[in-house]
């Protein structure tokens, strides 16, 4: 390979598995742009998802063979990530709202526990395996090197959900009232917005894009495991705050940027070294920029 | 306050009268045996490990019921005696297995033999030799229980040194010399990689890149584009075989054509479904396969599979060979003296499942035990290299 052609393919590694980074960022993001709380049991959703694909998939498939019966499990997978998600919300976080920071998030850690602990006993900590369906060596040559289909697909479906999220949240009312929520519930609540609602909504929308992610990686790696969930949890949780905890083209960069951080790091230092290198420039990011790349500096008014 | 503290109290005395009370009902109640030997069983049967101690001991009590069946363990002129197993959780834990060693010390059995977790069983090795037991060591390997001294104790399984020498015997045998490891950076897998990275280049090959794949890591990508680009030839992945497949996987997809061959952590049949095409050619160095073992090995094989509704795991056969190897040396010594049967182990050649088992002075196998296998059609085939 030359050198042109390691850094393509690197760059396209990068942006792979930056864009998984990156869907699931937004669920951090969007969740602590609007009630300030760090879900952990995001990355357990994420896991959620692809378990759930795939055992959609293997009851459906019996029916609904190849392309057709994945796209319906990724769809099923969102429902069922949704109604978690929202459950979380309602009985966990819900009555917390009101409660000191801290113990919101010791109860999100603890919502973590209990979703990762469950499949773990369910699946008997065996990983489990998504049937070879899709062909993963099919692509067209860009450059020397191979970008499969599957690969244009997970890079076009994750950009295209990310400027649909963008539009939402810029454009529509419910757009609006998450954005006037995450200034201030209270006087929110004054002007008739349902408060609850939206709150429930985004973890509804959160865990949807976290449990695409996750069908994704189940179709694409073709593995699933219990413990999925926990390095790529704490990685996206990174992008977002490197993007900038609270924005939505913030989550997006970090995440991308985090993964072409880490592929460089791989190639050129080595893999034992990838996490020191995408980390510690991390670290130089945010001791110039204290609130991320794409983050508004807070103003305290008294 | 007060009252509620001298209440507990007196409850847990009462709970600990009765505890000592049935423990010594117990003790006095199972004292007799008869005049079968005894042989305690040290391993992990609760855990994450217990899928592995619980095969095992099935294939212990098959060995015993066999050699019972068959009118036991001769001793000298028209001396038989019964077999008998007494077993004991060392939950694959230090903490554990002292005091299960010290259950079975108590019992006054004849030998010991299990061993799963290497952890577990070297604290327990003093144990037994205060005790004068003979220790035959079924499946953990490391080497620093046979270098600890205790001169009773015995491995049965390979060191993993063993499987470095396997591997360099394939690596001649395909022509390969240019060799990326992976590993997942904890204390078994980075100590094979250490190991191959250490005694590969003294034998002419060359260690082009070890990297670390971080466990549950689902994208590997960027070593496998690391591998192609440092031309490496032969990859060795040394880590588990959950994470395996997503390695071998993503080599092929990535382009990578050379060879691939995974440690004995990822000998699992699983790891063939879990690959899929991907995993056609993929070698493994691997503990013995009961499959392969000729004759013998289909009769265990089935009789195992009918007797407990599963296939015999990776450690089965080790297990079973070792309840025959104490029953061949108890009878070439004519005696259950630990000192008698101790001399007869060191000197014993014997035709296991596992391949022929003989000692070295250190008490380790002195042949390698570790087989090659290759996936081929969606099964493992045994190759002579």
């Amino acid at each position: 390979m030359s050198l042109w052609e390691l850094i393509l393919q690197q760059t396209v590694n990068g942006l792979i598995l930056g864009s998984f980074y990156a869907l699931i960022a937004l669920g951090y993001s969007m969740v602590y742009g609007i009630i300030k709380l760090l879900n952990f049991a995001h990355g357990d959703i994420y896991m959620t998802g692809a378990f759930a694909c795939l055992s959609v998939f293997g009851v459906l498939s019996v029916i609904i063979p190849g392309v057709a019966g994945i796209i319906l499990s990724v769809l099923a997978a969102m429902v069922i990530a949704a109604v978690l998600g929202y459950l979380a919300q309602r009985f966990a976080y819900g009555p917390l709202l009101g409660a000191p920071r801290l113990s919101l998030l010791i109860t999100a850690i603890g919502v973590s526990l209990v979703i990762s602990n469950s499949v773990m006993v369910i699946t008997n900590s065996q990983p489990l395996f998504f049937p070879g369906v899709i062909d993963n060596s099919a692509g067209i040559n860009i450059g020397g090197i191979t970008v499969t289909y599957i690969q244009i697909i997970l890079i076009t479906v994750s950009a295209s959900l990310m400027l649909a999220l963008t539009l939402f949240i810029g454009r529509t009312m419910t757009g609006k009232a998450m954005r006037a929520i995450s200034l201030d519930k209270d006087t929110c609540r004054l002007m008739g917005i349902n408060v609850n609602k939206i709150i429930g909504l985004t973890f509804i929308i959160g865990s949807s894009l976290a449990a695409i992610a996750g069908g994704l990686a189940c179709v694409y790696y073709g593995n699933v495991q219990f413990s999925m969930g926990y390095t790529i949890g704490i990685k996206a949780f990174t992008a977002a705050v490197i993007g900038g905890i609270g924005s939505i083209p913030g989550a997006m960069l970090g995440g991308l940027l985090l993964g072409l951080l880490e592929a460089v790091g791989t190639q050129f230092l080595g893999s034992q070294w990838k996490d020191v290198f995408a980390f510690g420039l991390l670290i130089i990011i945010l001791i110039l920029r204290p609130n991320g790349l794409l983050g508004k500096s807070e103003i305290e008014r008294m | 306050m007060k009252r509620k503290i001298s209440k507990l109290t007196a409850l847990l005395i009462v709970v600990s009268m009765l505890v000592s009370l049935t423990g010594l009902v117990l003790l006095t109640g199972c004292s007799d045996d008869g005049d079968a030997i005894l042989v305690g069983v040290i391993l992990p049967l609760s855990g994450s490990e217990a899928a592995y101690g619980t095969d095992m001991l099935n294939s212990y009590k098959l060995a015993v019921e066999e050699i019972n069946a068959a009118g036991g363990v001769k001793i000298g002129a028209g001396e038989t005696r019964s077999l008998k197993l007494y077993e004991q959780d060392d939950g694959a834990d230090a903490n554990m297995a002292t005091q299960a060693a010290a259950k079975i010390t108590s019992r006054g059995v004849d030998f010991v033999v299990g061993g799963y977790a290497s952890g577990a069983i070297i604290p327990t090795l003093q144990q037994f030799y205060d005790e004068d037991l003979l220790l035959l060591i079924s499946a953990a390997n490391s080497t620093n229980i046979t270098r600890a001294g205790f001169n009773q104790s015995f491995m049965i399984n390979s060191p993993g040194s063993f499987a470095v020498v396997t591997l360099m015997e394939l690596l001649k045998s395909l022509g390969s010399q240019r060799v990326a490891l992976i590993h997942q950076g904890d204390d078994y897998t980075k100590n094979l990689s250490d190991m191959c990275s250490e005694e590969l280049p003294k034998n002419g090959f060359e260690v082009v890149t070890v990297e670390v794949m971080e466990k549950g890591a689902a994208d590997v990508s960027a070593i496998v584009t690391a591998i192609r680009s440092s031309n490496a030839d032969f990859v060795y992945w040394c880590g588990y075989h959950s994470d395996g497949s997503n390695v071998i996987k993503q080599l092929r997809r990535g382009g990578y054509e050379g060879h691939i061959a995974v440690g004995d952590g990822s000998a699992d049949p699983d790891l063939i479904e879990a690959c899929g095409e991907d995993g056609e050619g993929v070698y493994v160095t691997s503990p013995p396969y009961v499959k392969l073992a000729g004759e013998k090995g289909a009769k265990f094989f089935n009789d195992y599979s009918a007797k407990y509704n599963r296939e015999p795991g990776n450690y089965a056969t080790l297990a079973y060979d070792t309840i025959y190897l104490l029953k061949a040396a108890i009878e070439s010594a004519a005696s259950t003296e630990t000192a008698a049967v101790r001399g007869a182990v060191q000197d014993i050649s014997f035709p296991g499942l596992s391949g022929n088992i003989s000692f070295t002075p250190d008490r380790e196998m002195a042949v390698s035990n570790f087989m090659i296998l290759q996936i081929k059609d969606g099964d493992f085939t045994l190759i002579e290299p």
